[in-house]
């Protein structure tokens, strides 16, 4: 299978990757992980194959070994990987260095990260184009890379800067336009647009489609998100734990796919079209039973029974809201930058019963508005109140925030970052009984043990650490912990982002019945709309520190009233 | 860059003055009366009273420091105990009445000594800790890298006078590898110079590596899995341009600034190497200076440390800002 035509851009056969992780440098005990098991498949030149999988799934592990980039040392790869009709497995350095960023180039996730800092755009460019055409003047170089840099939309003027110079999108433009500067055969993309928001998402998907055509070039898309797949794809292989789920064309697969694990996958993230508070389905149950055959009450589409009741005095409220930081730099009072107004006159009510969703961009003001509700963050100027109550001045005054505490719990984005790594599951749970009951060791004790079967975890489970458990159950550990002292008001900030679709899925089914059950007010912060339309009664969507539109879910779904939102449901897959 | 590097002169510039400050301040604060001490043991009050006076103890002290820091610019007339005035050139640092010469005469008597010393102390230092931290690094987990790691661990826990002494007697009185320490000017006898030099820039540069080792094992070893460096191979660089190109960029940082920090104390005099070996530097003409409760000098000495410091740690930031444009354009 020489230069044929219609040889594969990429050929894979029974490719396996083991791992070596050794302890801390500790001879002995070296035990190998295998990473990915047997893998079988083509890439056909022109097309893309969408490799999806959640975290774990070996899935980045595939798209390195096609290049050769793993950590050699401590890396076992056996199996055949052919570019182009080379052979990588086993390829000296010298070979793989003419493959590499000419014949088959790749994308990285973090573009911050995989950019030098040290260098300029344009000069990175030229570089990769210069390693594989040797002898190219510089000044043709750098003439190619301000041609590739202006066909994914960035002026040639900025091909001096430096990547911290530019805003996420660009930067991942960026990324793209020096992976194609040698025309490849094939492109690697590692989850290319996961760090982005909906709309810039969006555009660097379409951007990558077209240089693509235009190249011809055949594309590894990496990823955890349906929707790329979805979007991007032409075929998908599912990956699970190293191994093959299934392979197909994206169309079919997406439509009816075989393996209860791809249908689960498939169905976990809500859409745009998912009925709003159903049962997702998950790993474990792909095909569930909706939500309303329980204790709970029956929740049909957009009946929430607190929903309607607008005339209620609200839980809480902010009017007028403002917030400003100081900008960085010098302190001379002369030289002093205009401070930057995160939030600009938000008002918000939340009735009792109710959960807000507050939807935006990375930022839109939305963290911000939830920790000034939190009592975390004081506010530049407005009104905030908690049942009838002035806590603005929370933010400075001790006593009045703890005794808002007692109301009012967080849910935190990072359930790795947001667990003490040194106090047992009890500690953390039973703290804020601690702080706001005067309940005995054993009362408290029992209280955690009931939270924690609440949050689907087990009495058992109370004298462990945090980093025994996996992602999603240090989620539960979160809620149970938000849960503690019995809050009037959850204020939940993006629960969900971290997580992998599935369980994301298991954790906003826990939320929807955990809500019911204890009659919770929630204020819900994310970026991903179809989530927010899935689990939210009314929706209030941030642009740039100030709210563009509110109202209830249908309305704002249904009818968006204001243009930005209805580009943010545009871009949304 | 430009905004960079003014912005950080004026900084330095404003360190150096509290630091003038903070040292003349020590000349009052010593429970020592210069003028006495000049005069001699001999002398009744009148006498001494005479002595302040020609020496400007009289004066009010704002009036003395503005005196101090002309004479640290433009240089400045001071009068002797008996009255003869003494021309003190530009840095004027004041007049040493135990040493009999301007305080600025006597570290210029001192400092090629020590810059010698400094010098190479440092050239040793960079080769041997950066060397063994790359090293290190590149082959890590293996039998080198545990070597390398203990032979560290004895540079950093050993003491200059122990280690000079051994290598002393073993080198030099025992069989005669190397001629006595000592210091023949370079104009002088480059061969001889180095050759004196040789054991004490050993000794003050390998006790100093071992951070440097240790820092630039660990540095490259994070920088080499960066983003960046994997981005760069997966351009088509091999491993080895990539990590010169790339890895050591980025590892740069923190080893240039501890560099200009052990640079600046180095050159503000290394007293323990320089009485081991018998070398006459600014290290050993500070504490000869307290020991005599000579202020001038003191004060002078002190000065000159600080100096070094500063300027060194601001040359390793702007070194810094030059490697990475993150810190400049901040």
């Amino acid at each position: 299978m020489a230069a044929g035509g219609r040889s594969p851009a990429l050929r894979v056969r029974e490719l396996s990757v083991s791992f070596a992780r050794s302890h801390g440098g500790q001879r002995g005990a070296v035990v190998p992980v295998q990473a990915v098991r047997d893998l079988t498949f083509d890439v056909a030149p022109g097309e893309v194959l969408g490799l999806i999988g959640e975290s774990g799934s070996g899935k980045s592990t595939v798209g390195l070994a096609a290049l050769g980039l793993h950590d050699m040392a401590r890396t076992t790869v056996t199996g055949s990987i052919q570019v182009g009709g080379t052979e990588i497995v086993g390829a000296p350095e010298k070979r793989l260095c003419a493959v590499r960023g000419a014949r088959a180039a790749m994308v990285f996730q973090d573009a911050l990260a995989a950019l030098s800092p040290f260098h300029s755009v344009g000069a990175q460019l030229a570089e990769a184009y210069r390693l594989h055409h040797p002898g190219t003047p510089r000044a043709e170089a750098r003439r190619r890379a301000t041609d590739m840099l202006e066909r994914v939309a960035i002026p040639a003027a900025r091909a001096r800067d430096y990547p911290h110079q530019f805003s996420g999108g660009m930067r991942q433009r960026v990324m793209i336009a020096m992976a194609l500067i040698n025309s490849p055969q094939l492109l690697i993309a590692d989850e290319p647009t996961t760090a982005l928001d909906a709309r810039v998402q969006r555009q660097v998907l379409r951007l990558l489609d077209e240089l693509r055509q235009e190249h011809g070039t055949a594309v590894l898309l990496v990823t955890h998100d349906v929707g790329v797949v979805a979007e991007m794809a032409d075929r998908m292989l599912v990956l699970r734990g190293g191994r093959e789920v299934e392979q197909g064309s994206a169309q079919g697969l997406l439509g009816a796919a075989a393996k209860p694990y791809t249908r689960a996958l498939i169905g976990a993230a809500p859409t745009l079209h998912t009925v709003p508070g159903t049962r997702l389905p998950t790993v474990d149950d792909p095909d569930p039973v909706p939500r309303s055959g329980h204790e709970a009450p029956p929740a049909r589409a957009g009946a929430r029974p607190a929903a309607a009741a607008a005339t209620v005095s609200p839980i809480a409220e902010v009017r007028g809201l403002w917030v400003e930081f100081a900008a960085r730099g010098s302190r001379l009072p002369g030289l002093r930058r205009a401070p930057v107004q995160a939030v600009r006159d938000v008002s918000l009510a939340i009735a009792p019963g109710e959960t807000l969703g507050l939807v935006g961009e990375s930022g839109s003001g939305k963290s911000t508005t939830a920790r000034v509700l939190a009592g975390l963050q004081r506010p530049t100027s407005g009104s905030v109140h908690f049942d009838g109550r002035d806590i603005s001045a929370a933010a400075r005054h001790t006593r009045l925030r703890r005794e808002l505490s007692r109301e009012v719990q967080l849910v935190f984005q990072d359930p790795y970052a947001s667990l003490n790594p040194r106090r047992t599951v009890e500690q953390i749970v039973t703290t804020p009984l601690l702080a706001h009951t005067n309940q005995r060791a054993a009362e408290r004790r029992e209280r955690a043990a009931w939270l924690l079967e609440r949050v689907g975890l087990k009495t058992e489970h109370l004298a462990r650490y945090p980093h025994e458990f996996s992602g999603g159950q240090r989620q539960r550990i979160g809620i149970a912990r938000a849960l503690a002292p019995a809050p009037r008001l959850l204020i939940a900030d993006e629960p969900v982002s971290a997580l992998d679709v599935s369980v994301q899925a298991q954790v906003l089914n826990l939320l929807m019945d955990l809500r019911d059950e204890f009659g919770l007010s929630l204020l819900f912060v994310s970026h991903d709309l179809a989530v927010v339309r899935h689990f939210c009664d009314r929706i209030a969507v941030l642009h740039g520190g100030e709210v563009v539109e509110t109202g209830t879910r249908d309305a704002v779904f249904d009818h968006p009233s204001h243009d930005y939102t209805r580009e943010l449901l545009a871009a949304t897959l | 860059m430009l905004r960079y590097v003014f912005r950080r002169a004026l900084q330095t510039a404003a360190v150096l003055l509290a630091i003038t400050a903070a040292t003349f301040g020590l000349f009052y604060a010593a429970p020592s009366d210069p003028a006495l001490i000049a005069c001699g043991p001999k002398c009744d009050t009148g006498q001494v009273e005479a002595v302040r006076h020609s020496m400007g103890l009289d004066q009010p002290i704002v009036q003395q420091y503005a005196d101090y820091l002309r004479g640290l610019v433009a240089g400045r007339t001071i009068k002797d105990v008996d009255g003869t005035p003494i021309d003190c050139g530009a840095p004027c640092l004041g007049y040493s009445y135990t040493l009999h010469q301007p305080v600025s005469a006597a570290i210029a008597d001192h400092l090629p000594v020590t810059l010698s010393l400094a010098t190479g102390a440092l050239a040793v230092i960079l080769v041997l800790g950066i060397g063994t931290g790359l090293v290190s690094a590149l082959r890590r987990g293996s039998r080198t890298d545990r070597l390398l790691s203990g032979f560290t661990l004895i540079g950093a826990s050993v003491q200059i006078y122990f280690l000079g002494y051994a290598l002393q007697y073993l080198l030099v009185y025992s069989t005669d590898l190397l001629p006595l320490p000592g210091y023949v000017p370079l104009a002088d006898d480059a061969g001889g110079w180095a050759a004196g030099l040789l054991l004490p820039w050993l000794v003050l540069g390998f006790v100093n590596a071992a951070i440097f080792a240790r820092l630039s094992r660990a540095q490259l070893l994070e920088v080499m899995h960066e983003g960046y460096v994997r981005t760069a191979r997966g351009k088509g660089l091999s491993a080895r341009r990539a990590h010169l190109k790339y890895t050591a960029r980025g590892a740069a940082p923190p080893l240039v600034q501890l560099l200009g920090l052990e640079a600046g104390a180095l050159f503000g005099g290394a007293f323990i190497t320089e009485t081991v070996f018998g070398l006459g530097g600014v290290g050993k003409l500070a504490v000869d200076a307290v020991v005599g409760n000579d202020l001038p000098t003191v004060v002078g000495t002190v000065l000159l440390a600080a100096l070094c410091v500063v300027v060194f740690v601001a040359v390793a930031d702007l070194v810094v800002a030059w490697l990475d444009p993150r810190v400049r354009l901040a």
